[in-house]
């Protein structure tokens, strides 16, 4: 009876200690993942509704094409900065109208994704957009949309991670 | 005149002593004159002799006190229900019952301990960026402050199916910082 509690305490010890070991595994994956850095790109898209031309580049967005954006019949990219999100370090990216977009990487999730800070500031003002919290998976944009320039929209689409993109 | 068979039960009742005196006179006054009667009579009696004698050599051959003895053991001795169940079977441990209980538990608890190493190594990998299978894809807004603006939330799919977020601004100035 003795040697049959000792197996049992024996096995179920080992399956904890496994256990615990993977999950503090993950613990410092985790933790590792939200010191390193990642790539990023800002697509800054100049959208209008009169007929025109498509940038090429941004065929492969399908997403620009379905609504709310597919009242838009031409779309420019006027600029695409790459830059490095680095935890708790804000990302500034100029826009063509004089604003700014901040970007901050929160943390990297369990699963995989990003979960980003955004703002759009005014030199002198209030925030445009004061706040934004946005979790992505590589590869896969969020759109800030909606500020008027030059008789169009301005697109802003923000890719983390643009390599692992699938599109 | 009396049937055969009345004189044959008065011969009986006669040879048995159940007539009156009377009758029982009458009677052997009657079978002095019948030789039948007589005869059954003396034959009658020669079986009677016979059969004490007979009963007189059996009964000195036996104890009647030891038999009477044990009739009376028999009668007095312990009444056996009919219905006594059979006494239960001695138990006996079953050679190497305790080297199975042993090697079972043993064996349940390396189960558990496999399943919940199995639980773990089957939960959700927590390394691997985007693009890992079973990584949910697309974009997804947690939180948002339009501050003085109004604004509307969009979910667009993307090539892949995935569903992609966006945040449209009403703006209000046109073209100022």
């Amino acid at each position: 009876m003795i040697l049959i509690r000792h197996l049992l305490l024996v096995a179920v010890l080992f399956g904890a200690s496994t256990a615990a070991a993977q999950g503090s595994s993950l613990a410092r994956s985790d933790r590792a993942a939200t010191v390193s850095s990642v790539p990023a790109e800002v697509l800054v898209v100049l959208a209008k509704e009169e007929p025109g031309k498509v940038d090429p580049q941004l065929k492969k967005l399908t997403a620009l094409r379905r609504p709310p954006f597919n009242s838009f019949r031409s779309m420019a990219i006027l600029s695409r900065p790459k830059l490095t999100l680095t935890p708790g370090k804000d990302a500034l990216v100029s826009l063509p109208n004089g604003r700014r977009v901040k970007l901050t990487l929160l943390r990297i999730m369990p699963d995989g994704r990003y979960k980003v800070k955004a703002a759009i500031n005014r030199p002198n003002k209030s925030d445009y957009l004061p706040l934004l919290q946005v979790v992505a998976s590589a590869g896969d944009p969020f759109f800030v949309a909606g500020q008027t320039y030059q008789g169009g929209t301005l697109v802003v689409g923000v890719i983390v991670d643009p390599k692992k993109t699938a599109q | 005149m009396e049937s055969a068979k009345t004189q044959d039960e008065k011969l009986q009742m006669l040879f048995d002593g159940e007539l009156a005196p009377d009758e029982e006179a009458a009677l052997r006054r009657s079978l002095e004159g019948s030789p039948e009667g007589s005869a059954q009579l003396r034959e009658w009696e020669q079986l009677r002799a016979a059969m004490k004698n007979a009963s007189a050599d059996w009964a000195g051959q036996i104890d009647s006190d030891a038999l009477f003895a044990r009739i009376e053991a028999d009668l007095s001795a312990p009444v056996i229900p009919i219905d006594r169940p059979a006494p239960q079977p001695e138990l006996r441990e079953v050679p190497g019952s305790r080297e199975r209980r042993v090697w079972g538990a043993a064996a349940i608890g390396f189960a558990a301990a496999a399943a919940i190493f199995l639980a773990v190594i089957a939960a959700p990998e927590g390394a691997a960026p985007g693009g890992s299978p079973g990584v949910t894809r697309g974009s997804e807004v947690l939180e948002v402050d339009f501050g003085a603006n109004t604004g509307t939330i969009f979910e667009v799919e993307g090539g892949a199916g995935e569903s992609l977020a966006v945040i449209w601004i009403d703006d209000e100035e046109v073209g100022l910082p």
